[in-house]
């Protein structure tokens, strides 16, 4: 039976950087609570999708509730809840914190503090969470652990001299820290008699029982058999049909009170009736206000997708059918395409999220996909006063139509080594950036640049680790939209326009960027039996050229009489190699081509 | 009306009967080389492989139902002058008491130069052969050897003569260029000095790196694209000067002296294969089929006559039928006749058609002569290869 008196329940979250170890350190927590047998045990088990394990990078929270006996003798129920670790997800990192009394603050004692640690760090001190520093891999001949106490105290601002050493490989230190959780963090505060709040952490479908949703229970109780919910921000009811925690295996109990973590069912067949950061409340007797921090998440960059078969179209929509009942933030819409047919205009969070999305599509759905340049949400205000969110841009109305085109701004907070900042200040002034902020912190420099989202989407995350060898790191928070001078770069191919090429730009980049984009073309697009002309060009004038040769012949000089068997199968493997393309006219196209502008930082 | 006429016109529907006869050793194997040919290893059975290759014929004889008369005999290898006039005599002898002639019958025999590499030419010219191919490939040493040829520029002239000495009028020299480090100039020497000598074919091969050969594994730096087209146009235009006429890809003949047996596979006739790794292609009752024999000569040896010979046994469907009368007959500049479709594949002319609609809107192929033949046009006959990938039946 879980324990229940919220005096012995103690909610945390790990707040750390990509591949700084929380993983493996939330696995020793299992192994040591004996949560799973060594044989159940696979590594990192809490990160479950392939694709999280392969990067390394969690997408979905998670929660574990472990049973740890501490050393008053009392036995103790920790709900470990995991958090996304990258800056798509910085929403549901605040909606997980917030359903914690306390986070620890893992840093990796070989590399220090990193920009979204940082970021994290503070939306948790903001939610008024207690922090206890962790320094992992100590076992590192490499680790520096002093240099990165004091690295803590002058970026975050948080005391680091009881800072836990640990090594989550080797498991040790952990039972240390197990015990100073139960012995430094507050236990859940909250009212039983209060009418019922529960915050939604997470939603995700599951085939047999429908929507899983992950909540915390805030005031009053949650109860299994039959009650009825309330979602407050769409007032939709609900009948709750399961309720559970999990070991990390799901463990089903009656009830969950103020305080407790785990999970609900509750006939849901969609996860946006469950969304994150909703308030869950008991239908007859509801509470008056939803608990605080809930907002509906917009995508920010937009995509094209289209399969590179037509005839893969309606397996493509029923693929995104799917994954959106896993992904609320997945925003998609029927589109078509002189040049690529069907498809779909996708939104995402970021650019991670459609990374993420379009590997999910081609890895689990064996979908092959073009995917178009991303491109972030334009405000244009017409001559008429009419305002246009434009996500795509072939929908740009003529420019005599157009009175101004805002573009979304961001702050970026950049944590980078001081020998390391003169690069990265050229860049982020290269990118359009202002300057806002400047903190030495010890090794370490925060930067605060107020960009445009564009810049970041475009290649922003590759050039800022390469000029800074991999060390600086990244968050942002979007502030506005300013007007600025943008055009639309349309890509030609053999003289006709393909307007699933076109990107905008600012206009002061659009020249360089469009010499860029259809020389980056040139090397992608294969020789073919004629000249292929890559143009690129604003209003109708050609500002760009290059020209892909043509191949002078293809024609196998002998072809052996008798045995054609052999001919027929090297047609074959070659034509297979054209099926990887989009025919446009009559020229093939590969995949990446319609991402060159992405990739223009070829020096 | 003559015998073979007759039997020509019992089988009035039947596509024209070539055979083909595979050698399978060499004194040692080229490096470029991915034909089914064997360093030869002590001395050959010559008596034992055409006692073993008339048994194979038989047993391809009794399968098909009334054989039609030959139309022309291709000796290739491997290097068939490795083996003795007397065993080709004996050959074609017994291969003529199982099969009728055709009239103006073509038999070529495929001869390597070099001091071990043949008989006496005369003795071949005895025994019945009418054309003889020789694989000259150059006139250069230092080319000859980078190719890994066991003769060298002497044996190649000496070779001509001999042959030319011998009494064969019909000679084909094959050449090879774009071979590693080869210039236009030197291309066009070798060539040069091939027309000097006359003879009625020229095949111009340009050097591939084919799959499970030595070069594959170990390429060598070869003329670049710009450099390789260059060399073909000069050297087409070298040998059109002395005469010569393109009809087919690598294929150049002096008047009336193109040759046959190649013809009937790019016409998309039939075909008997004996000898090891031999393939055939027959058509009965408009059915097509393939078949072909154990690669490795002792396996060869051991099942030759028999059903374990034949590996397995392809239907050619309609479709693929199509596909690969055009993978033929496209090869030829002039074309294919629109006549032959139907019989050669069993398809009407209309669906060939409908394939072709694509490559003849993109104006790669044509169709001439008052819809009479089908062609590349001059720009498609460069890229033959990407027609053909464009023509591939869908999978069945």
């Amino acid at each position: 039976m879980p324990i229940t008196d919220p005096s012995r329940i103690r909610n945390f979250a790990i707040i750390a950087h990509v591949d700084h170890g929380k993983s493996t350190l939330a696995d020793r927590f299992i192994q040591h609570c004996g949560g799973l047998s060594a044989r159940e045990m696979k590594e990192q088990v809490l990160d479950s999708m392939e694709l999280e394990r392969e990067r390394g990078i969690t997408i979905k929270a998670q929660s574990v509730a472990l049973r740890y006996r501490a050393q008053d003798g009392d036995e103790y129920q920790l709900n470990l809840i995991d958090t996304p670790g990258h800056v798509d997800f910085s929403y549901e990192v605040a909606r997980s914190l917030q359903a914690c009394e306390g986070a620890l603050l893992v840093v990796d004692a070989t590399q220090g503090v990193e920009a979204q640690t940082v970021s994290n760090c503070y939306t948790a001190v903001d939610l008024g969470l207690t922090v206890i520093p962790v320094l992992n891999k100590i076992d590192l001949p490499a680790a520096q652990p002093q240099h990165v106490m004091q690295e803590i105290e002058e970026v975050i601002g948080i005391d680091a001299s009881n800072a836990l050493a640990v090594s989550a490989k080797t498991g040790l230190g952990v039972p240390a820290v197990l015990e100073q959780i139960v012995t430094q963090l507050p236990p859940p505060r909250g009212d039983l008699t209060q009418p019922l709040r529960a915050l939604v952490l997470d939603s995700w479908f599951d085939n047999y029982v429908g929507v899983v949703s992950l909540v915390r229970v805030v005031d009053g109780c949650l109860q299994a058999a039959k009650s009825k919910i309330q979602m407050m921000s769409t007032g939709a009811d609900y009948q709750v049909e399961q309720l559970g925690v999990f070991t990390p295996k799901a463990i089903p109990v009656s009830q969950l009170s103020a305080g407790a973590v785990g999970f609900m069912v509750a006939g849901m067949k969609q996860v946006k009736a469950a969304r994150v950061g909703d308030t869950v409340t008991a239908r007859l007797k509801p509470a008056q206000q939803p608990l605080p921090g809930f907002r509906e998440i917009k995508p920010t960059v937009f995509a094209g997708l289209y399969p590179l078969h037509s005839t893969d179209f309606t397996a493509f929509r029923n693929a995104l059918d799917k994954l959106s009942l896993n992904d609320s933030a997945l925003f998609y819409e029927a589109e078509t395409s002189g040049a690529l047919g069907f498809g779909f205009r996708c939104g995402f969070l970021g650019l991670l999220h459609l990374e993420i999305v379009r590997e999910r599509l081609q890895r689990e759905y064996r979908l092959d996909l073009i995917v178009t340049a991303p491109t972030v949400v334009y405000e244009v205000i017409k001559k008429d006063g009419a305002a246009l969110r434009l996500e795509n841009p072939a929908a740009l109305p003529p420019p005599e139509q157009i009175e101004m085109i805002k573009e979304p701004r961001i702050m970026a907070r950049i944590l980078v080594p001081q020998n390391l900042v003169g690069p990265v200040l050229s860049l982020c002034v290269e990118k359009r950036g202002s300057q806002r902020n400047l903190h030495y912190h010890g090794r370490q420099v925060m930067l605060e640049f107020d960009m445009p989202l564009n810049e970041v989407v475009l290649d922003f995350f590759d050039r800022l680790k390469s000029v800074s060898q991999g060390y600086a790191s990244l968050d942002y928070d979007f502030i506005d939209s300013k007007p600025a001078p943008i055009v639309k770069v349309e890509v030609l191919i053999n003289g006709d326009k393909v307007e699933s090429l076109s990107v905008l730009l600012h206009r002061e980049q659009s020249l360089y960027r469009a010499r860029e984009l259809v020389k980056r073309m040139q090397t992608l697009i294969p020789r073919q039996m004629f000249d292929v002309a890559i143009q690129a060009a604003i209003g109708g004038k050609i500002i760009a050229r290059e020209t892909v040769k043509a191949l002078r012949k293809n024609v196998t000089a002998k072809c052996y009489g008798g045995d054609i068997t052999r001919k027929r199968k090297l047609l074959e493997k070659q034509k297979a190699g054209k099926k990887r393309m989009k025919q446009i006219g009559a020229v093939s196209i590969p995949q990446e081509a319609f991402l060159a502008v992405l990739r223009t930082d070829s020096k | 009306m003559n015998h073979a006429a007759a039997h020509r016109a019992r089988h009035s529907n039947a596509p024209p009967l070539a055979l083909y006869v595979h050698f399978p050793w060499c004194v040692k194997k080229c490096p470029y080389c991915d034909f089914n040919s064997h360093a030869r290893r002590g001395e050959i059975d010559q008596r034992g492989y055409i006692n073993a290759l008339l048994k194979d014929l038989d047993y391809d004889l009794a399968a098909h139902d009334g054989a039609r008369p030959l139309g022309s005999i291709f000796m290739g290898g491997g290097t068939p002058s490795l083996f003795s006039g007397a065993a080709i005599h004996r050959l074609l002898r017994e291969i003529g008491a199982r099969c009728a002639f055709e009239e103006g019958m073509e038999i070529t025999l495929e001869a390597n130069p070099g001091a071990v590499e043949h008989d006496d030419f005369a003795a071949y010219r005895e025994a019945g052969v009418n054309r003889l191919s020789l694989g000259v490939q150059s006139f250069h040493d230092a080319q000859l050897q980078a190719l890994g040829r066991v003769h060298n520029a002497t044996h190649a002239q000496r070779a001509m003569r001999a042959a030319r000495d011998a009494g064969f009028a019909n000679i084909n020299l094959d050449l090879m260029y774009g071979a590693p480090q080869q210039t236009a100039a030197s291309a066009a020497r070798d060539v040069a000095m091939a027309v000097e000598f006359l003879p009625s074919h020229l095949s111009l091969y340009q050097l591939t790196l084919e799959p499970n050969t030595w070069f594959h594994r170990h390429p060598p730096t070869l003329p670049d694209e710009v450099q390789l087209t260059a060399m073909q146009r000069r050297l087409q235009a070298l040998v059109g000067r002395h005469g010569y006429q393109q009809y087919e890809v690598s294929a150049y003949a002096r008047r009336g002296m193109r040759c046959r047996h190649n013809l009937n596979y790019w016409r998309f006739g039939d075909y008997l294969g004996i000898g090891a790794g031999a393939h055939a292609k027959i058509t009965e009752r408009g059915a097509i089929t393939r078949y072909w024999k154990h690669k490795h000569p002792r396996r060869y040896l051991e099942t030759a006559g028999g059903a374990q010979c034949r590996g397995e046994t392809k239907r050619v469907g309609a479709h693929e039928a199509l596909f690969e009368f055009l993978l033929n007959g496209l090869r030829l500049r002039d074309g294919v006749e629109t006549a032959l479709i139907h019989p050669r594949t069993g398809r009407t002319a209309e669906q060939a058609l409908a394939l072709l609609s694509a490559v003849r809107a993109q104006k790669l192929v044509e169709i001439s002569g008052n819809g009479s033949r089908i062609k590349c046009s001059a720009h498609g006959y460069r890229f033959l290869d990407d027609i053909l990938q464009q023509l591939l039946p869908t999978a069945e």
